[in-house]
């Protein structure tokens, strides 16, 4: 396991690393697993090569770090705006390449009745969206929106993602 | 249906908050502190005394080459520190293994319940709230129905309210479908039998649809409904029930809660919780299992 040292949190729980909330990991351990749990208007980023199975998993909690600067300082993976590039840094350290990524999105989930007014899984989900466009990175898969919560998995030995909700398990890559 | 009397009866375990806290959190929220009788009620719980020792000659409210006794370290700790260490320390015993049948990790539910304290202090402070010790209390004790009906139906509890949810109903609302009341309900009363004070009980009836009309309206229930809401933006304890719940617009037009104070109150609550759990040592398995 090679977490990146700004931002590792992650604690091992039956053979799992367990990505906490404003958590990040890296790995190119192929017998791995990387977990996020709780994941409502948060989301969960992972990337994964299968080259050189190098992986990892962000879950950030708020779109723009500039609500908070000195916080984004301290927990970079707060933000999708200061989490995701530490995701792809992490892993391109261990080998990875862009071209080669599979990249899988999850969560953003909104509470009931918002109105437009907070709209927190949305505006995480656009700032994804946006971060990706500027970068020329295209999602392979993704399952966001809604109002529930979201496990999300990524097995390293063949970048496996799936996500649980509810007690349910779908695979979400390969699709 | 069953009737919130007779689950609080049948359960021949009930989680009890010991009678030091509630008499200690009672004086210290009343307004009405005597910290000579403080000293007194505490004196008489071994493992209180302990908790308020350690923490008064801690580095942080400690004096170097000096130890204080109980009574100095109540006056040292001073009346709002030591409502947040008493319930800090007592209640983390009740939630850290509740919260399975929500579908929670061990140590998630304390989690949520120290995110709310913690979000309803931000939340008064910010409003210059009148009555902000109580934020905390009620923060913190808001969901403690989910401690019964964890208790009560267990790992049934899924598949009884499954049966009931529905699109853009909220899940106090399917509760109330599936079981005739929710965890919100049950924990006032609950709240009650613990002899807590009667707006302490009211705030956790009313955390989720908190009364917009006199006379039953009140800030500090508005407070608690914000901070849950601000929680489920951080992450904290979300189980089955997911984002199934709503800011009543009250509430959010009432507080004056736009966009930009809401995701500072998010990043400043998950810091602030953090930094406790850091220096409370806890190791907690965190968040829970969809």
């Amino acid at each position: 396991m090679h977490p990146s040292p700004t931002t590792y949190r992650s604690t091992e729980v039956d053979g799992k690393i367990v990505v906490g909330v404003a958590d990040i990991a890296v790995s190119d351990d192929p017998s791995g697993t990387l977990v996020t749990y709780a994941l409502g208007s948060c989301i969960g980023v992972s990337i994964y090569d299968p080259v050189a199975h190098v992986g990892g998993l962000l879950h950030f909690m708020l779109p723009e770090s500039k609500i908070n600067a000195e916080r984004a300082g301290q927990s970079p993976a707060m933000f999708a705006d200061t989490g995701v590039p530490l995701l792809f840094k992490g892993a391109y350290e261990l080998g990875a390449r862009k071209e080669r990524l599979i990249i899988v999105a999850a969560g953003g989930a909104e509470v009931l009745a918002d109105d437009g007014h907070f709209k927190v899984g949305s505006r995480n989900r656009t700032m994804l969206r946006k971060l990706f466009w500027k970068n020329n990175i295209l999602l392979s898969a993704d399952d966001t929106g809604g109002s529930i919560s979201r496990t999300m998995i990524l097995k390293m030995s063949d970048g496996e993602v799936t996500v649980r909700s509810k007690g349910k398990e779908r695979t979400l890559w390969p699709t | 249906m069953a009737d919130i009397g007779q689950i609080l009866d049948k359960i021949d375990r009930l989680p009890a908050l010991p009678s030091s806290v509630v008499r200690v959190t009672d004086m210290l929220t009343s307004g009405a502190t005597d910290l000579g009788e403080i000293e007194q009620i505490v004196r008489h719980d071994e493992a209180l005394s302990m908790v308020i020792l350690r923490y008064a000659n801690s580095a942080r409210y400690g004096r170097p080459g000096r130890m204080f006794d109980l009574k100095q370290s109540i006056v040292r700790l001073g009346g709002k520190v030591l409502l947040t260490i008493v319930l800090e320390q007592q209640a983390s015993a009740l939630f850290v293994r509740a919260g399975a049948a929500y579908g929670l990790r061990r140590g998630a539910l304390w989690r949520g319940a120290l995110g709310g304290a913690l979000a309803a202090d931000q939340i008064a402070r910010t409003h210059d709230f009148a009555d902000k010790d109580l934020c905390f209390p009620c923060g913190l004790l808001r969901d403690v129905g989910k401690l019964v009906m964890d208790m009560h139906f267990g790992s049934e509890y899924l598949s009884l309210i499954t049966k009931h949810m529905r699109p853009e109903c909220t899940f106090v609302e399917c509760e109330r479908e599936a079981f005739g009341f929710d965890h919100a309900q049950i924990g006032g009363e609950l709240a009650g039998r613990w002899g807590l004070p009667e707006r302490i009980c009211k705030t956790i009836r009313f955390h989720h649809e908190p009364p917009a009309a006199a006379p039953e309206h009140d800030l500090l229930v508005d407070i608690v409904h914000a901070a849950d809401i601000i929680c489920l933006w951080a992450g904290l304890a979300i189980g089955y029930d997911g984002l199934e719940y709503k800011l009543a617009p009250h509430v959010r037009d009432g507080l004056g809660l736009d966009r930009r104070e809401a995701e500072l109150d998010v990043s400043l609550t998950w810091c602030r919780l953090r930094e406790i759990e850091e220096s409370m040592e806890n190791v907690l398995v965190q968040e829970h299992d969809s």
